[in-house]
């Protein structure tokens, strides 16, 4: 699994896949996040879906951005 | 991050860390594919920070050096051109609708003689024949560089081939034709489709698009997706002309 780079890990389930390569997040405790795909999902050719549940790193500078960093299974 | 550079650190062989006060504010990976190609990645929070990973890491690494991304995604694109990666070629991703109705594939039977067989049904001994023969044909080795989606090779470099992910097409009981069909759950992915060069252009690659395109709409799966080659003239009127849109593109950037 992606280590973070300074960020908070936090699970959430994508809830909106947007134009520009970045997609909406819902976490756990029901924040919502902007979020891009890691450098390793993006070379693995890993594609995210609305509903995939995801291990997120939200940025430590913008509450409200984060990292794909892991797609879970089903 | 303050305003001072942050320090970059190569901490193994493949693994970069940018450093903010012992802070790790960005990352950066290679990794070497199959044919033996290196792509990078980049994780940064600041854009500063992602220019000085890649200073680094490029003057660290022989050349050339690769790396892919989401088209659509300008910002990362723009710093890795910065970093002097120009684009190489475009693979589009296709949605493929599974609806025979929509597809018109579920009128079309196989060409004469040519039997299909599900996805897991095949033997793995043709099927690896097959296999050798296709990628001799198009002069691939595992890590195919036109090939979207690469099949990894074995220790031993044997192409790792597992029946379980492949319908394929036989004639008179020998094995023509392929489809390599990465099975998740609500969007399969179509992984590589192909046929022997002495039997294209007869319906083939079609039937064995029915097959997989069926059997997800027996199974209530709506659509499945593929990427393709730009150059790949054949795979996208085969797609397109069952009513597959574009959904986006990625890129691959090469730095020589």
């Amino acid at each position: 699994m992606a280590k973070a780079t300074g960020g908070i890990q936090l699970e959430g389930t994508v809830v909106e896949c947007l134009r520009n390569a970045t997609f909406r997040v819902e976490l756990q405790n029901g924040h919502k996040v902007l979020a891009h795909i890691s450098g390793k999902i993006r070379k693995n050719y890993i594609k995210i879906l609305p509903y995939d549940r995801v291990l997120v790193e939200v940025s430590p500078y913008d509450l409200n951005r984060g990292r794909i960093l892991f797609r879970y299974r089903g | 991050m303050g305003e001072h550079a942050v320090a970059i650190m190569r901490i193994a062989e493949r693994h970069w860390h940018a450093l903010d006060n012992d802070r790790v504010v960005g990352r950066g990976e290679v990794t070497c594919r199959p044919d033996g190609r290196l792509f990078l990645s980049i994780d940064a929070w600041h854009s500063a920070v992602f220019d000085q990973l890649a200073e680094t890491m490029v003057a660290d690494l022989p050349r050339p050096l690769y790396t892919v991304l989401d088209e659509a995604d300008v910002d990362l694109l723009l710093q890795w051109e910065r970093a002097g990666f120009a684009p190489r070629r475009r693979e589009w991703e296709y949605v493929l609708p599974t609806d025979p109705q929509i597809t018109g594939l579920g009128s079309a039977p196989p060409p004469r003689g040519v039997t299909t067989m599900a996805v897991g049904e095949a033997e793995e001994g043709p099927l690896r024949v097959l296999d050798r023969v296709i990628r001799d044909e198009v002069e691939a080795t595992a890590g195919w560089q036109e090939m979207p989606a690469e099949i990894l090779s074995g220790p031993d470099g044997t192409p790792l081939l597992d029946p379980a992910k492949y319908a394929v097409a036989a004639l008179s009981g020998e094995y023509v034709g392929l489809v390599r069909v990465v099975p998740l759950p609500r969007q399969p992915r179509i992984g590589l489709i192909a046929v022997r060069s002495d039997l294209r252009r007869r319906g083939i690659a079609r039937a064995l698009l029915a097959e997989v395109l069926g059997s997800a709409h027996r199974r209530r799966i709506a659509t499945a997706s593929a990427d393709v080659n730009q150059s790949n003239g054949a795979a996208i009127a085969l797609f397109e002309g069952v009513g597959a849109r574009r959904a986006s593109s990625n890129l691959e950037l090469v730095l020589r």
